[in-house]
């Protein structure tokens, strides 16, 4: 456990947020933020409650202007029309009206991917999260997890430049939520997608992530970045685990 | 390629023993018992049916309503009657076509000219900001309420009857179809925002489906309101219909037609939004249960 070079330099930078500032008003929310991302990097965010996570990823994904500063990838301004950015919302945001196999599709459709490669990958994303049987069933008719794992399998089927993902898992239970954190870190492991996963849960940052940045309160800036060295999988109980988890609980208690 | 192929299937193995539960039920058997028939949903449907029935014959014959009132049989003998002999140049079957085609034709036009345009102010606050002051001060207006005009406009034909028909189904139909597709998850839209999908992406994706089963819960509120109207303007003035039969009959105290006529026109009217119900299920098969869940 150490606290990393601002620069990954081992790695190829692919994500660059530079002086990231947004104001609503006179309220200032991000105070400029910088860090880097490394190509294929795992990244979790953590931060108190209300300390503007969600306007950080809105900013991110270029949901909403930000009122100084850009985030870069590969050195240019992130465009949602040039870039391949994918976001999985805390919400379900499946489409009801689409059967689990043309959700998963979605993402691959509206980016224009041809027909025959959008099938090709959606039997590899279905056959990857488990849900090759329930691929003809529309969201209603499956159960919430699943729902969150179609969202999942279709941010990662466009095999992003950068992957945000804001507490995907907040609302579902520890068992389950265990289980596809599991899944996630495969589904990295395999895909090498560059994820900035946002959570409020320490041990899943921990969990889950190569690096964690530690926001602070409003404005918010980055208050520490802490690396996560461990070898998968990881064990809850390992006090070296232990040992980060509690460090990063000291960062954000004690503000 | 290998790692990957095995990390495949270690997931299939953790996806089929946790977190992959597609719920299935099985039809519980229970021994049958005197308080499961007694308590059996069918037959209490056909006790209280009987009921009805009999407290109706009952109070017929006991000249209830000053004798104003048929027997469920007699009823059912003077229908019997109309399937052959005529009422005004129709038989039963008749008049039902007749009350059916207005609907039919007022619903159809009606639908067509709301639905989009309720669509339109949805999409566009300019549209929305031209005609909604408009629609606002026809909104609380009761379609009966126009039918003195309209026969002033289109006389007792039927032209009048449908636009009666027509002026009443338009404002659920463009209600239901604007409400319908301003309520949508705005996080559906950044979904596609987010993927670099432009606004017709988010209109052709997102929007129409959205919206798909307000709108047919518009054409089922609709449809009621359009038997309303009919019955309405068929009771004013008409030589044909399923309101006709019901005036004829009060005209010539004939009260087996009257409530016969009733009768015909809540099966009527139900059969019809069964239709509706059917296209809907059809159309917006994600609304659809699991079967045997």
């Amino acid at each position: 456990m150490q606290v990393a070079a601002l620069k990954p330099d081992t790695k190829q930078v692919k994500i660059e947020v530079k002086n990231l500032t947004k104001r609503f008003g006179d309220l200032l929310v991000l105070n400029r933020i910088n860090f880097h991302v490394a190509q294929g990097e795992f990244l979790a965010i953590v931060g108190p409650t209300g300390c503007g996570k969600t306007t950080f990823l809105n900013c991110l994904s270029k949901l909403i202007p930000t009122s100084e500063g850009n985030i870069f990838i590969d050195g240019e301004v992130a465009d949602p029309k040039r870039h391949n950015i994918s976001f999985v919302f805390q919400e379900p945001t499946c489409l009801p009206w689409r059967t689990v196999r043309q959700n998963v599709a979605y993402g691959m459709q509206i980016k224009g991917f041809p027909a025959a490669k959008i099938n090709e990958r959606v039997d590899f994303m279905l056959d990857l999260v488990g849900l090759t049987e329930t691929q003809s069933l529309y969201p209603n008719q499956v159960s919430a997890s699943m729902v969150q794992r179609i969202t999942v399998a279709r941010a990662f089927a466009v095999d992003p430049d950068l992957l945000l993902m804001d507490e995907p898992y907040g609302q579902l239970d520890v068992k389950l939520r265990y289980y596809l954190e599991d899944e996630l870190v495969k589904l990295w492991q395999t895909l090498k997608s560059t994820v900035i996963f946002v959570t409020h849960n320490i041990e899943e940052a921990v969990y889950v992530a190569e690096r964690i940045l530690v926001l602070s309160n409003k404005p918010t800036n980055i208050k520490a970045e802490v690396n996560v060295d461990l070898p998968r999988p990881r064990s809850l109980i390992d006090p070296d685990f232990v040992a980060i988890r509690k460090h990063v609980t000291e960062l954000i208690r004690w503000w | 390629m290998a790692d990957i192929q095995e990390t495949i299937q270690d997931l299939g193995r953790q996806g089929s023993s946790i977190a992959d539960e597609i719920q299935q039920t099985v039809r519980d058997k229970k021994p049958l018992t005197i308080r499961r028939i007694v308590t059996n949903e069918y037959l209490l449907h056909v006790l209280s049916m009987t009921a009805f029935l009999l407290v109706w014959h009952q109070a017929a014959v006991s000249g209830l309503f000053a004798g104003a009132l048929a027997t469920p049989w007699q009823v059912v003998e003077r229908f019997q009657g109309l399937m052959t002999d005529t009422l005004a140049g129709l038989t039963i079957w008749g008049h039902i076509w007749a009350s059916t085609q207005r609907i039919f034709i007022g619903f159809v036009l009606a639908s067509a000219l709301a639905i989009p345009l309720g669509l339109f102010m949805a999409l566009n606050p300019y549209v929305d900001a031209i005609v909604k002051p408009v629609f606002d001060i026809f909104k609380p207006m009761p379609p009966i309420a126009w039918i003195s005009i309209s026969i002033l406009w289109f006389g007792i034909g039927e032209p009048s009857k449908i636009f009666i028909i027509v002026i009443g189904t338009f404002v659920p139909c463009l209600l239901n179809s604007y409400n319908g597709m301003r309520l949508i998850e705005p996080e559906l839209y950044d979904v596609v925002k987010v993927l670099g999908g432009g606004r017709w992406n988010e209109i052709i994706q997102v929007s129409f489906p959205a919206s798909f089963p307000a709108i047919f819960a518009g054409l089922q509120i609709s449809l009621s309101m359009a038997w309303t109207c009919v019955l309405a303007a068929e009771l004013v003035a008409s030589r044909s219909g399923l309101g006709f039969i019901i005036v004829q009959g009060m005209k010539i105290s004939d009260t087996s037609l009257v409530i016969g006529g009733m009768i015909i026109i809540a099966i009527v009217a139900w059969l019809s939004s069964l239709l509706i119900a059917g296209l809907e299920k059809y159309l917006c098969p994600w609304k659809r249960d699991i079967a045997g869940l």
